[in-house]
């Protein structure tokens, strides 16, 4: 609960929390001035997507950038050595850090979308289960991108370091990965398409579209062919839950073992 | 004692008054009616699989409903000039092996009105065999949903049947909402058509008329096969989105006038194949992945007046290049701001051709998953990197592309303005805001 406090107190004070949270209300409000000319029936639906379409150009690279400044925070305040001195392993103050961080993070942009579906029941069909498919989906990205930032902010000794990092593992997902996978795609068979379906759903940002696309019922993957059946050999809620599972655990085991004490501006 | 058992026998039929009851009542009372005569039905269940073999009109209010028995039509009309109204019918026949297709209603002559009338449980929602110049108005067909294919039928099925009038129905959840088959000369308006695998359907159908309804939430929009000469007008497209889905699919399919419909967030707004002389025009082609997919093996359409804009892929040529026109007489289609265009002459022309071209076009024909990339933004990236090493081919060249007329968004600039104002305040009074929501309780 310290922690939780903790980081609640430096991030209000901090300009990150409150231009995430900005960004995020501007693009919903724009957006749904931009929709309410939509039809009652499927306004809310073309909302959504077009809000996820535009938010996923912000959110991953903000909670990358806030997740490594607030673990870089402790190395440049000097409160992690603190900490790590006096009654905590690196391990036990990362899980309770990345705790604190994912609470103050994604709660207040939780409440933002719950005071945003008031206007969207004014404007619209609102289904709330299509809703909490959206919000689960926002909060996963956020948790996600969340932890690859404390990772960069553990193994950084530097900002430069961080914003070079930060940049680059969003270009990464962003860009690269699907890019190297369209490379390849036109030697995808019926025999390595699993494979390849593992490759795409460990990109968060696809499993976390595709859950969301699914979950709200606008696409379906009824009457599929032999190899888009073998390409989704899962739900595409499991998928992105073992993505998710997947990039969580692993930036988590690798702050742990590749951390650095020491940060300098 | 005989008094007393005559008593209980008369007895025991009020209280056992249940629908096979109603039912012999009704299709008694429906064959010793005379020619043109109301029958109004309560508020209650009658068994179906009734034959109405005269000119009547079967009224019922909105809680009636005639159930069948889940092994035939639960109505079949046999006569001309029969209206059915204003009820509920339910439970016809589902089997696939039996001699017919079985539907809720199924009409068999010409000059008959349905209206106001719900169905589900059944094969085919309602069945017009070579049933000519009927009128089906708001009836509403509920089916299976749309991953059942084979073991459901349409909502309304058209089979040999001509100038008939389909108008304000709503089909959710059947194989083809709407299923055209030999048809000629039908007139569709407003009906809704949602979560069916296509919501229109149309074989060997030709001159029919669609104006004003909207396809959601389908495995395919449209799909008009082998059907000449129809005329589809302000039609709704929207959310056709499924993996290999479409808004329109035109196959086989010749001299269609396709004007002023909205295809909007579709897997691909208009595929067309094999299919020649269609006009496109004035249609809103915006935000499906790929806008139009036109195939080789078809020939001289022309696209004039379209708004296609903010498509993943405005237009692809698949299977190398067909002759088709993007522009009739000087006047070509607006593309947004897909291409940077200069109008000079302000005469609502650009002053260069606009010419798009692709590299996507070879993966999309060879293999089926690169769909799933199409909103990925390193598709971006991937047509950037083709044009540079010039592995690229034409797609479509709009000689006489139009230019944007429309007038800013003052209102949306006055909400980004506000927007900065108030985050300007924001941040500048943050402080004020830290002391009340961290209550620390000192000054920053």
């Amino acid at each position: 609960m310290y922690f939780v406090w903790k980081e609640w107190k430096e991030n209000i004070r901090g300009k990150g929390l409150w231009l995430a949270i900005g960004t995020i209300i501007l693009v919903s409000a724009l957006l749904l001035v931009r929709s309410t000319s939509l039809s009652y029936d499927q306004g809310l639906y073309i909302l959504l997507i077009n809000l996820f379409d535009t938010l996923i150009y912000f959110i991953p690279i903000l909670y990358l950038f806030m997740g490594a400044f607030s673990i870089f925070q402790e190395k440049e305040q000097k409160t992690l050595v603190m900490l790590l001195t006096r009654q905590e392993s690196y391990w036990t103050f990362l899980a309770k850090k990345s705790l604190g961080m994912h609470l103050v993070l994604i709660v207040p942009v939780m409440i933002w979308f719950f005071l945003f579906l008031v206007p969207l029941k004014l404007y619209f069909k609102a289904d709330i289960g299509t809703y909490l498919v959206f919000v689960l989906s926002m909060v996963a990205l956020m948790l996600v991108f969340t932890q690859i930032g404390a990772l960069v902010g553990s193994i950084s000794r530097s900002r430069m370091q961080i914003a070079g990092m930060a940049v680059i593992i969003w270009f990464y997902f962003f860009f690269l990965h699907d890019f190297a996978l369209l490379s390849m795609i036109q030697g995808v068979n019926h025999d390595n398409v699993k494979l390849f379906s593992i490759a795409y759903f460990l990109n968060p940002i696809q499993a976390v579209r595709l859950y969301l696309e699914t979950g709200v019922g606008i696409y379906s993957f009824g009457h599929m062919s032999r190899l888009l059946k073998s390409f989704m050999w899962l739900q595409p809620g499991a998928f992105l839950g073992a993505s998710l599972m997947f990039w969580v655990a692993i930036a988590f085991i690798s702050s742990g073992l590749l951390h650095r004490k020491e940060g300098f501006e | 004692m005989k008094k007393i058992l005559w008593l209980l026998l008369l007895f025991s039929a009020f209280i056992f008054t249940e629908k096979g009851t109603a039912a012999e009542n009704l299709q008694a009372v429906i064959n010793s009616a005379k020619d043109g005569s109301v029958i109004k039905l309560e508020d209650k269940i009658y068994a179906g699989n009734i034959v109405i073999d005269k000119p009547l009109t079967l009224m019922g209010t909105n809680e009636t409903l005639i159930e069948g028995d889940g092994k035939g039509n639960v109505i079949s009309v046999r006569a001309p000039g029969v209206t059915i109204s204003d009820l509920k019918v339910s439970k016809g026949g589902m089997d696939r092996n039996s001699a017919e297709e079985y539907a809720a209603i199924k009409i068999y002559t010409d000059g008959n009105v349905l209206r106001n009338i719900g169905i589900d449980e059944s094969f085919h929602g309602i069945y017009l065999s070579k049933a000519h110049n009927n009128t089906i108005e708001n009836v509403r067909v509920k089916g299976l949903g749309k991953e059942e294919i084979a073991a459901q039928g349409n909502g309304l099925h058209v089979y040999y049947s001509n100038g008939n009038l389909l108008i304000n129905n709503y089909v959710v959840g059947t194989r083809d909402g709407m299923f055209f088959d030999y048809a000629n000369d039908n007139k569709v308006i407003g009906n809704e058509i949602t979560k069916t695998r296509y919501g229109l359907h149309f074989m060997y159908s030709d001159r029919n008329e669609f104006k004003n309804n909207i396809f959601t939430f389908n495995t395919g929009g449209a799909a008009i096969m082998h059907s000449n000469q129809l005329k589809l007008k302000n039609n709704q497209f929207i959310f056709n989105y499924g993996h290999r889905s479409f808004g329109l699919m035109l196959l086989s399919a010749n001299q269609n006038d396709i004007e002023n419909n909205t295809f909007y967030m579709n897997q691909r707004g208009l595929y067309i194949d094999q299919s020649t002389d269609n006009l496109i025009k004035s249609n809103q082609i915006f935000q499906n992945q790929i806008g139009i997919e036109l195939w080789a093996s078809s020939n001289e359409q022309v696209f004039t007046e379209n708004k296609i804009e903010e498509n993943t892929i405005p237009a692809v040529t698949l299977g190398g290049s067909g002759r088709n026109d993007w522009s009739q007489e000087g006047t070509g289609n607006n593309w947004g701001t897909s291409f940077p265009l200069l109008d000079l002459d302000q005469n609502g022309v650009g002053d260069s051709p606009a010419i798009y071209k692709s590299s996507l076009y070879e993966l999309i024909e060879d293999q089926e998953l690169v769909y799933l990339f199409l909103k990925s933004p390193a598709i971006k990236v991937y047509e950037k990197m083709n044009q540079l090493m010039d592995n690229e081919k034409t797609m479509f060249e709009d000689q006489h592309p139009l230019t944007d007329s429309e007038k800013p968004n003052f209102y949306l600039s006055g909400l980004v303005i506000f927007a900065v104002i108030i985050s300007a305040i924001i941040v500048k009074r943050r402080k004020l805001l830290c002391i009340s929501f961290g209550r620390n309780g000192r000054k920053i």
